[in-house]
């Protein structure tokens, strides 16, 4: 991927031409043109819109598809199209975007898809959801200076917070972030400091107990203040540990990498400066609102679209409880580390068979799903780090830029690791080559085709590995007054909504680290201690080379069988059998208030909001909207369980129901 | 047969056969078959016992001889744009009433142009067809048991069309026919209301569809005549194909339409070839009184719309044969019976399934 180059050029003519060219088919004067009207709204119509597009091809020799030039365009959009034909495309994959600074960095942007999944997540939208989706880390410190850490800390927040604009996000109950200003009240994450230095060891323990427990129960929400909660624990003998919270909607995984290095950089040195950033984490939301309806982008759409029919299912888990009936509070963990020289014997025998450590590990945590599941073919779901490369700040900004991409491993009967390996490399690297629309805006669709309420990809699979060289630098582990960091003293703990279970490789300390985070409550430990066993005696087969050329050893069946609970196989119908025209007045309003907010007709009470086009985000929303309408409060859960216009409107007769009922108690 | 002789024109055609079938069917009179080719015309008056008369649209003279003696004279010939209120006055002149399957505004207009003596006496009835034809009658029905706030009216398919509806089709635009985009609403029309729905799922369409915003004349006059608040009317498209090739004719209208026929004609069946021939009439009500019991979705399904328009004419030709339309010149939806016709319809091997909830 190479950084795109500015697009300096000469004076900008085409705005102008097309101004002129709409003013003289709408009657207008060039100057009096909005840029960012749709020429609909402007009296335009479809005759009129192929006529622009015949005046644009003969003044700027800019050939543009019918299909482009809609009469919803504006003249920005089309601005933009134009630029865009009228340069001939390069040979790597050319974005049809650039990013440009925004005029107002306070403005309100839209959240990304994955962001939208863990909002509504955090009003108990889904199965398998939490009050906040965050991860939480604590790391022990040594020869702190315990004089000096605390307003070392606090002043490289500080300075980290006027850097990045991101550690100053908030996110509004409707669904939408922007950034505050840095000296705006409450802005900058504020340093809690527990002073344990003269405190015995029981009361110390007891209080780490007690933050570790807190701070992972009850992550950070940038709904009603920073996305971030720094701690800092003083201990005696000059020791410390320094906790983290990160809520994942506003920081991912690569960010947490960047946000630490820096941070620890800025309490290293008073004096430390970090290059500037010419862009932030709104700018590139903003232009990749511009990316979809693009060629490219529909492209890649129609790419996944085409196979949504044939993706094979989720990994058919065995199950002690249904997902929707549990309500975990925190992930559980399996955990396990190769030492360096196993690490990197790994690496060596993966570039010798032409796969990366990444392919290696996911092949074995897939052949691992496959012997639990009891079938081969399975649909996995995985978290992308990587950002679009849309600037060349973009590795060094601070955001939630993660998406999801769903990647079907089929794994051969009678193939040894190594040919396995090899497949589940051209699937990846070619389901990654159509990363321009998201995998949670494929995983909604598959959803809606399929006909399920419940997540079509609970399990998941998340490498970081060969991220810390993407990203640049190591992690200084020595931190000035916060003394040297111990990568061994390290504790985590991960909620992300709509997982069951999720395997993380990641590099810590020179070491490989393999592990499981899950919801214990679905599951029968022994088997997940079995198959974590069997992912890590594989993955040391493979670092000491035995487990290459060995034939895997994988159930028969392609497809999921068995009965009893199972992932994947769960009932998740929607009740559609009530299809037939609007039965009341209420049904009505319902419809009303979608159509209003989906913007198409809603004309039958079994209509389905999600197959109407309706996303989680809009959801949200639409549940507001009906809250004030009939004046009722209608749970998330039940209008996902059924989400057409009857089942709406059930919910709101039997809400008036229980309120009639309780007033007359 | 008691009724009165009922002449049909272009009766070996699509909608001819069909208006002949289902006349004879009814037992509405006896028949005459009119047509320019004798020996096609001969075929399809031996099919329902008529008499087959070789008429030529140009030769005024034929076409009299054609109407004399005729109770009421159906016209299934067409290109509408060429036939415009020519066959009208031959009938009316020959005292008959009179049919027209297709005939839009313009041919309504034409005759208003220096109208007929005749018609003080007899009735002549335009847009006997599908649409304009049902589309302006049938929803009168969900507006019996009581006013309506709103009126959604979506009407399309795939279906395939002939080089001479093709110019039908690339004619109907300009103020006659409507307006693209608009919506009626509180007693005007309101220009550049709606915007296209692209992928959109309707009740009684088979698949998602392209649901393109075009308040029609009849469209128009039917929120009026039933005073909704807001009526908004589509053209349903399966694919942006005839949409496109109709944009793309009318921005060169420079060039003669009949260029751009071909087009037009490729694109439909390119829309048939998608999922075979199907056509969909939707009508969706939300009345002013929300506690107002009485149906508020109709839908009609087809095979074949071109051909279902044949049946709404034989329906309007056997409501003339009965007598006691007023007479004068009018849309057909403005008489007819919507009760009645529906039920026709849903009796009708033509229909795959009416539902009115």
């Amino acid at each position: 991927m190479t950084p795109p180059t500015p697009t300096t050029t000469a004076p900008d003519t085409v705005a102008a031409d097309l101004a002129a060219i709409w003013g003289e088919l709408l009657g207008l004067e060039p100057d009096d043109v909005p840029t960012d009207t749709e020429f609909l709204r402007l009296g335009g119509d479809s005759v009129l819109s192929v006529r622009m597009a015949a005046l644009v091809r003969r003044r700027l020799g800019v050939v543009l598809a019918l299909s482009d030039v809609t009469v919803e365009i504006t003249l920005d959009r089309l601005a933009d199209l134009v630029r865009r034909r009228s340069t001939a495309a390069g040979t790597v994959r050319d974005l049809p975007v650039d990013v440009v600074r925004r005029a107002d960095p306070t403005a309100p942007f839209p959240l990304m898809p994955l962001q939208q999944g863990y909002f509504v997540g955090q009003q108990g939208g889904w199965e398998l959801s939490y009050e906040s989706a965050h991860f939480y880390g604590d790391v022990g410190l040594t020869g702190v200076d315990g004089d000096e850490a605390a307003d070392a800390l606090t002043d490289a927040v500080e300075r980290l917070a006027e850097h990045q604009p991101t550690l100053r996000a908030r996110v509004t109950p409707e669904g939408m972030q922007y950034v505050l200003p840095p000296d705006a009240p409450g802005a900058i994450p504020a340093v809690r400091v527990y002073d344990l230095r003269d405190a015995t060891e029981e009361e110390a323990t007891a209080t780490l107990e007690r933050v570790r427990a807190e701070m992972s129960s009850t992550g950070p929400d940038p709904v009603h203040g920073p996305g971030l909660d720094l701690r800092l624990t003083l201990l005696p003998g000059d020791r410390g540990r320094l906790h983290t919270a990160m809520n994942l909607l506003v920081f991912d995984g690569w960010s947490a990498t960047v946000l630490n290095r820096e941070l620890l950089t800025l309490s290293a040195d008073w004096n430390a400066v970090l290059p500037p950033l010419e862009i932030d984490f709104g700018d590139y939301v903003q232009a990749l609102g511009r990316l979809t309806g693009t060629e490219a982008w529909a492209a890649d759409r129609d790419w996944w679209w085409g196979r949504l029919d044939g993706l094979p299912q989720p990994p058919a888990l065995p199950l002690r409880a249904d997902p929707k009936d549990v309500r975990p509070v925190l992930m559980h963990t399996r955990e396990r580390h190769l030492a360096p020289e196993q690490w990197a014997a790994l690496r060596a025998a993966c570039a010798e068979r032409g796969v990366t450590p990444s392919t290696a590990l996911l092949t074995a945590f897939a052949a691992t799903m496959a012997r639990w599941a009891g079938h081969r073919d399975l649909l996995l779901n995985s978290l992308q780090l990587n950002r679009l490369p849309v600037h060349p700040d973009i590795h060094r900004l601070v955001g939630a830029f993660a998406s999801t991409m769903l990647i079907p491993v089929e794994l051969p009967e009678g193939a040894t690791f190594a040919a396995a390996a090899t497949a589940v490399q051209r699937v990846f690297t070619e389901h990654a080559a159509h990363n321009l629309v998201s995998g949670v805006e494929v995983s909604r669709e598959l959803a809606r085709r399929r006909g399920t309420t419940r997540p079509v990809g609970p399990v998941v699979f998340q490498s970081t590995l060969g991220m810390d060289a993407a990203v640049g630098d190591r992690h200084p582990s020595s931190v000035g007054p916060l003394g040297e960091i111990s990568f061994a003293d390290f504790h985590h703990q991960l909620r992300t909504p709509q997982v069951a279970l999720e395997a993380r490789v990641y590099e810590l300390n020179d070491e490989l680290a393999v592990v499981f985070s899950l919801v214990e409550e679905l599951f029968t430990p022994e088997e997940v201690d079995a198959a974590f066993a069997g992912m890590v005696a594989l993955t040391e087969a493979l670092a000491d080379g035995s487990g290459w050329d060995r034939v895997l050893d994988l159930p028969a069946a392609r497809e999921p069988e068995g009965d009893g609970l199972r992932l994947g196989r769960l009932d998740g119908a929607r009740g559609d059998d009530a299809s037939g025209p609007l039965a009341d007045d209420v049904e009505r309003r319902v419809a009303e208030v979608w159509e209003d907010l989906l913007d198409v007709p809603v004309l039958d009470r079994g209509a389905d909001f999600f197959r109407l086009g309706g996303d989680s985000l809009v959801a949200v929303r639409a549940l507001a909207r009906m809250t004030r309408e009939f004046g009722v409060q209608l749970g998330v859960r039940d209008f996902l369980d059924l989400p057409t216009v009857a089942g709406a409107a059930a919910a709101v007769r039997a809400a008036r129901a229980a309120e009639a009922g309780s007033a007359s108690r | 047969m008691t009724g009165p002789l009922v002449g049909v024109l272009g009766g070996s055609g699509t909608v001819g056969r069909v208006v002949l079938d289902r006349l004879a069917g009814y037992g509405t009179g006896p028949l005459r078959v009119g047509g320019r080719d004798p020996g096609r015309t001969r075929a399809a008056a031996e099919r329902v016992g008529g008499e087959p008369v070789a008429v030529d649209l140009a030769d005024p003279a034929s076409l009299a001889r054609f109407c004399a003696g005729c109770g009421v004279v159906v016209n299934a010939a067409g290109p509408s744009y060429r036939v415009l209120d020519t066959v009208a006055r031959a009938a009316v002149a020959a005292g008959a009433d009179y049919v027209d399957a297709a005939g839009d505004a313009a041919a309504l207009a034409a005759l208003g142009r220096g109208a007929p003596a005749g018609l003080a006496e007899r009735s002549a009835l335009f847009s006997a067809g599908l649409m304009p034809g049902l589309s302006g009658l049938l929803p009168r029905l969900l507006a019996e048991p009581g006013p309506l706030r709103r009126l959604d009216v979506y009407v399309g398919g795939a279906t395939a069309i002939g080089p001479l509806s093709a110019v039908d089709a690339l004619l109907t635009r300009g103020p006659g026919f409507g307006t693209a985009l608009a919506a009626w609403r509180d007693g005007r029309v309101a220009e550049n209301a709606l915007a296209p729905l692209r992928s959109v799922a309707l009740p009684g369409f088979r698949h998602p569809v392209h649901a393109w915003p075009f308040l029609s004349a009849e469209a128009a006059a039917l929120a009026a005549d039933l005073g909704v608040d807001e009526l908004r009317n589509y053209t349903v498209y399966v694919s942006e194909n005839i949409p496109e090739a109709l944009a793309t004719a009318w921005a060169a209208d420079d060039r003669p339409l009949e260029e751009h026929v071909p087009a037009v004609v490729a694109a439909a069946d390119a829309d048939v070839a998608l999922d075979g021939p199907w056509y969909t009439l939707l009508f969706h009500a939300r009345p002013r009184d929300p506690a107002r019991g009485g149906p508020t979705r109709l839908v009609v399904r087809t095979p074949d719309s071109y051909a279902l328009s044949g049946v709404v004419a034989a329906l309007a030709a056997h409501r003339l044969a009965e007598g006691g339309v007023p007479p004068g010149a009018r849309p057909a939806a403005e008489v007819l019976d919507p009760r009645a016709v529906l039920d026709a319809l849903a009796a009708d091997p033509l229909v795959d399934g009416v539902e009115l909830g």
